[in-house]
């Protein structure tokens, strides 16, 4: 649905985004991760046809953003980051405005937005001026506005941020609804944000793309790489000479205290049951064994951290 | 087209929206009339005829209509709205075309009251309308051409009243100068002053003198600053 291929982005001699590439499958919810300044909005922005970009280019729906920008357009809705809206309007007034931008003709845009204050819970603010609005209904009319002309895809740059906790909880169970219909893409610099809305995460860093798969993939990737906890009750040398022993075994590094040994063994394959089959031969009691499980937040902070 | 209209619609419901609106035409009635008053139009054995109220129009409309067009673009701006608009199907001539529509449709409202000067006329004497329809010809002309100025002058800033001092002054210092200095100079520049001289050409129409350089003047500056304010709003997507 949508293809990007080695887009890059520069602002003078600034490298916003450098060199990314990546498809969003249809019906796929994806999630571009990265810290402040990353290049999320840049990389969105040019999506939607707000700015071309300096080298590459994508496709949405089979459109060039580029050559094709108002087929672009029609196809696909857009909450910029600011939600920006009209203070003077009211909700319906502007709704109508968007519409009629649309090409929707009276009937379909009466329609339409009867549907996007419905789904976006406009009911008590539609007859009223949008700059009377909280952040949060502010960010609903917004939403609405992306909604209105039923696109495709759906361009979301955060479109939760500045809201309270319900708030957010609303607005992602509203953004897996969407899903069923569109193909999503939102942007966020909060990991469990898009961790728990999304089937994917394209994680990107100074403007580029440093990892990209399913959550699951990705914690399988820092899992696959991460250390084993074991607890024996054996001195402290014995252990950690056997363990070191094993194949796939990196490095062990283990304290002893009342007689029992916490190792911490360094590996790039799953030896848990080399270390049991191990235990029960050497007649060693084991009272732990366990992978360190890493959260996808550590691998966020990691990356970011590491790109750096 | 469509497009434009909707624009247009939601442009003059902000400037009605919004007290400049209101006070750009209350200004601008307040001192036509007061024109009206000084000039002594309306003096028993005084020639039926607005001509020295329309005198003064053009120098007034030279930092009126720029107050009429300054928020139209460079609201946009400010406010970020411009980033839906332009990735809704929307093409930048379409939405400059809509924006400058709106800035006539509110000049024409603007214009419309002084109508009853010429009404109040009629009734006490006996006006030369033939004269009086060609000069409102040229105010309406005079909009047209300082319109599209003052919405090119809007769109270089996202700062209103910047936006209103790029559009009045160039065009008061442009008025002026081809208007005063037009006596002072011979030859080629004589020549060129004469072609671009606002308040001049204004003043054939008030004469009741509609002639074709003069309507395709106001006509080609319109044509010319919407073309620079399409490219000028094209050029931002690049920065």
């Amino acid at each position: 649905m949508i293809e990007v291929r080695n887009l890059s982005k520069h602002f003078g001699s600034h490298r916003a985004v450098d060199n990314i590439s990546f498809t969003v499958n249809e019906g796929e919810i994806v999630g571009f991760l990265g810290p402040n300044g990353a290049g999320k909005t840049t990389t969105l922005r040019i999506l939607t046809c707000y700015m071309p970009a300096t080298a590459g280019s994508a496709t949405i729906a089979g459109y060039d953003v580029l050559t094709e920008s108002m087929k672009v357009r029609a196809v696909v809705g857009y909450l910029p980051e600011s939600v920006p809206l009209y203070p003077e309007m009211r909700t319906r007034e502007y709704l109508r405005f968007r519409g009629k931008l649309h090409g929707l003709n009276k009937l379909a845009r009466e329609a339409a937005i009867a549907r996007v204050i419905e789904r976006c819970w406009l009911h008590e603010v539609i007859d009223r001026p949008i700059g009377q609005l909280s952040r949060g209904f502010r960010q609903r009319v917004g939403l609405a506005d992306a909604l209105l002309h039923n696109p495709r895809v759906l361009v979301l740059d955060e479109p939760t941020v500045g809201l309270d906790p319900a708030q957010i909880r609303a607005t992602r169970s509203l953004i897996r609804e969407l899903a069923q219909e569109h193909t999503v893409i939102l942007s966020s610099h909060i990991l469990p944000e898009v961790e728990a809305t999304c089937q994917r995460l394209i994680i990107i860093n100074e403007g580029r793309l440093v990892a990209s798969g399913t959550p699951d993939e990705l914690r399988e990737r820092i899992t696959g790489q991460a250390s084993l906890i074991a607890e024996l009750k054996a001195p402290r040398r014995d252990v950690v000479d056997a363990l070191q022993k094993l194949t796939g075994v990196t490095d062990v590094s283990g304290q002893m205290q009342d007689g029992w040994t916490r190792v911490n063994i360094a590996t790039d394959q799953d030896v848990r049951e080399d270390i049991a089959q191990l235990a029960a031969n050497k007649n060693w009691p084991l009272r732990e064994l366990r992978r360190d499980i890493a959260t996808l937040e550590d691998f966020f902070v990691k990356i970011v951290a590491g790109t750096r | 087209m469509r497009n434009a209209r909707a624009i247009m619609q939601r442009e003059l419901l902000s400037l009605f929206c919004s007290p400049i609106g209101y006070i750009v035409i209350a200004g601008f009635l307040f001192v036509t009339g007061l024109s009206v008053l000084v000039s002594g139009s309306f003096a028993p054995g005084k020639p039926a005829t607005l001509r020295e109220v329309f005198f003064w129009t053009p120098w007034l409309l030279t930092v009126i209509v720029p107050a009429i067009s300054m928020r139209t673009i460079c609201e946009e701006y400010r406010n970020g709205t411009i980033e839906t608009l332009m990735t809704t199907p929307l093409s930048d001539l379409q939405m400059v075309l809509g924006k400058y529509l709106a800035s006539l449709v509110f000049f024409i409202i603007m214009l419309a009251p002084t109508l009853a000067y010429l009404i109040l006329m009629e009734i006490y004497g006996n006006p030369d309308w033939g004269a009086s329809l060609s000069a409102y010809l040229g105010l309406l002309l005079i909009g047209v051409a300082f319109t599209a100025f003052g919405l090119f002058a809007s769109s270089l800033t996202s700062n209103q009243v910047v936006a209103w001092m790029l559009g009045s002054i160039p065009l008061l210092i442009f008025a002026c100068l081809a208007y005063f200095i037009i006596g002072h100079v011979e030859g080629i520049w004589r020549l060129i002053f004469q072609q671009v001289n606002v308040i001049g050409r204004f003043d054939e129409f008030s004469r009741g003198l509609v002639t074709t350089d003069g309507v395709v003047f106001f006509l080609a500056a319109a044509a010319l600053f919407l073309f620079l304010t399409v490219k000028v709003v094209e050029s931002r997507r690049w920065r």
